[in-house]
């Protein structure tokens, strides 16, 4: 009886790369192609105020140079940076607030499948409910302070990461499931060693997404009594008609966005090195 | 040794499993052919403890089966791998919550993994894997706590052919060296007929057991596949199989109209 063992063959090349100038300039195109829609915008935004609009305009929508001159200036006398950790403060602050209610309940509601299919159409309706809507109800009720904005945050929050929550441990492949049960596992250890790290990718998601709504929702409720941040920062220069100073605000609260969120992106591929990677 | 004593299975007005009895003797590998649909893979849940006859009982060593336990290990059809575990730490599995210390279960993994010819992808994840390799992943992790009996549920159905004679002479080599008791279920008579020592036939629905066949194929070396016993072997259960399948089939019709 032959039992030699053949080495089983990966099928995969995980290790070989093409040849080094094809690759370079593969990943040259790439980036061309990657940043083109945005150096076309930068251009018009620069170009068409200052040849093709008429001057007054001009005045409301200043070639992107005098908003970049302005942004300078604001963060070389330190103001930018006021607004700014006002901002992030709340943000954080109610995003953190959000996530640590959040999860627990949405892993509390998916365990009990009764509980998800009674609460699920109330979450739909509230996610959906739009946070801005419901502004003046947390002004009337919290005050114009700093209550009411970072409850506001809270609520924008907590709906995708309670969701997605509810949706990773219910989606966790029954299969795997049985497979656990067949080892004997009882419920406790099965929900933390099956359906907690298989929820994982999925709950991250939805913590991605309400990291990007706290900032979203922030900036508008800081439009709103508020004394500091960036949303009051646009809405100040624009009562004062400085309009390159309110640019620059909204040019900070856009870069604010993409960093939050490309750093959730990259922390977000950490905890799910597990999946088969995606193709770019 | 399994004693399976007069068990039904019903799921509503479905019968699954009417009235089965059978023994199988310790470090027998036992294949399991049926049509679909006839309770195959309800006889090796229940075997498995994942669910309780509706009456009858099944005992192993003279104990009636109450839920599943690592004196059993189960092998899936789709591996059941858990993806955010590395083939080593799949192995462990197992063994966790057991005596063994951290190291010990590393260990134990890698020996298995061994075993089943995937030393050197102890780190590599299910995703980095072909459906052969995950499925010797997956047998490992059922040996590694070594139980007694290993059921198996059409473990080589989804993979391409070449895989699955290569697969099925390891897992008679990894019997021969372990003496489990094996549950085989398949729907290949060929495979039947070549892993079994004894193959159960079940009958269309509702699955009775129609025969239990003794295959002698001496020590199955060179390619027994070919020769005129295992032609010989393979005619009879194709014969007791092949009115359950052409039932099975017409009830398939007449329930789709």
């Amino acid at each position: 009886m032959t039992t030699t063992l053949e080495a089983p063959t990966v099928h995969t090349r995980l290790t070989d790369p093409p040849p080094k100038p094809r690759r370079f300039r593969k990943q040259l195109t790439r980036a061309v192609h990657a940043s083109a829609a945005v150096v076309l915008f930068v251009l018009l935004w620069e170009l068409v105020p200052r040849f093709v609009l008429d001057e007054g305009t001009r005045t409301f929508l200043p070639p992107l140079s005098e908003d970049l001159q302005a942004l300078w200036d604001l963060a070389l006398d330190g103001e930018l940076a006021d607004h700014l950790l006002a901002s992030v403060g709340r943000s954080a602050a109610g995003f953190a607030i959000a996530v640590a209610v959040a999860v627990p309940l949405g892993l509390l509601i998916g365990w009990y499948r009764p509980v998800a299919r009674f609460l699920q159409p109330l979450l739909e309706l509230a996610r959906n409910t739009a946070a801005l809507a419901l502004l003046p109800v947390f002004t009337l009720l919290l005050g114009i302070g700093e209550l009411s904005k970072v409850s506001l945050v809270v609520y924008a929050c907590v709906w995708p990461v309670l969701l997605n929550t509810i949706a990773g441990v219910n989606t966790v492949d029954p299969l795997l499931v049985k497979a656990a049960r067949s080892l004997g596992l009882s419920s406790p250890r099965l929900f933390r060693k099956v359906i907690l790290p298989s929820a994982v990718p999925t709950v991250f998601t939805g913590i991605r997404m309400a990291a990007s709504y706290s900032i979203l929702v922030l900036v508008a409720a800081e439009m709103v009594g508020a004394k500091a941040g960036l949303g009051y920062l646009i809405n100040t220069s624009q009562v004062n008609f400085q309009i390159q100073q309110m640019y620059a605000g909204i040019i900070a609260v856009s870069v604010l966005g993409v960093l939050v969120n490309s750093g959730f992106v990259v922390l977000e591929r950490r905890f799910s090195t597990w999946r088969p990677k995606e193709k770019p | 040794m399994i004693g399976i004593r007069s068990v039904t299975k019903t799921f509503g007005a479905l019968t699954a499993l009417d009235d089965v009895s059978l023994d199988i003797a310790d470090g027998t590998f036992l294949s399991l052919v049926g049509p679909s649909g006839s309770g195959k893979s309800t006889l090796l849940d229940l075997l498995g403890g994942l669910t309780t006859p509706t009456s009858g009982e099944i005992l192993i060593d003279g104990e009636p089966v109450r839920g599943p336990g690592l004196d059993r290990g189960v092998v899936f059809q789709q591996y059941a791998l858990f993806p955010w575990r590395t083939a080593r730490t799949n192995v462990e599995f197992g063994l966790e919550g057991g005596p063994l210390g951290k190291r010990q279960r590393a260990e134990r993994a890698r020996e298995y993994l061994a075993l089943v010819g995937l030393s050197g992808f102890e780190d590599r994840y299910p995703h980095e894997l072909s459906g052969g390799m995950k499925q010797r992943v997956a047998i490992a992790r059922s040996l590694a706590y070594d139980p007694a009996v290993l059921l198996m549920d059409e473990p080589f159905a989804a993979l391409d052919a070449q895989t699955r004679e290569q697969l099925q002479e390891e897992l008679l080599r990894i019997w021969r060296r372990t003496g489990k008791t094996i549950v085989f279920i398949t729907h290949g008579i060929d495979e039947a007929v070549y892993l079994g020592q004894q193959v159960a036939v079940l009958t269309s629905r509702p699955g009775r057991l129609k025969a239990v066949v003794d295959v002698d194929l001496g020590d199955r070396t060179g390619d027994v596949r070919s020769g005129p016993e295992f032609g010989r072997q393979r005619h009879r259960l194709w014969e007791l199989l092949h009115d359950e399948v052409r039932k099975a089939a017409e009830h398939e019709r007449s329930a789709a109209r």
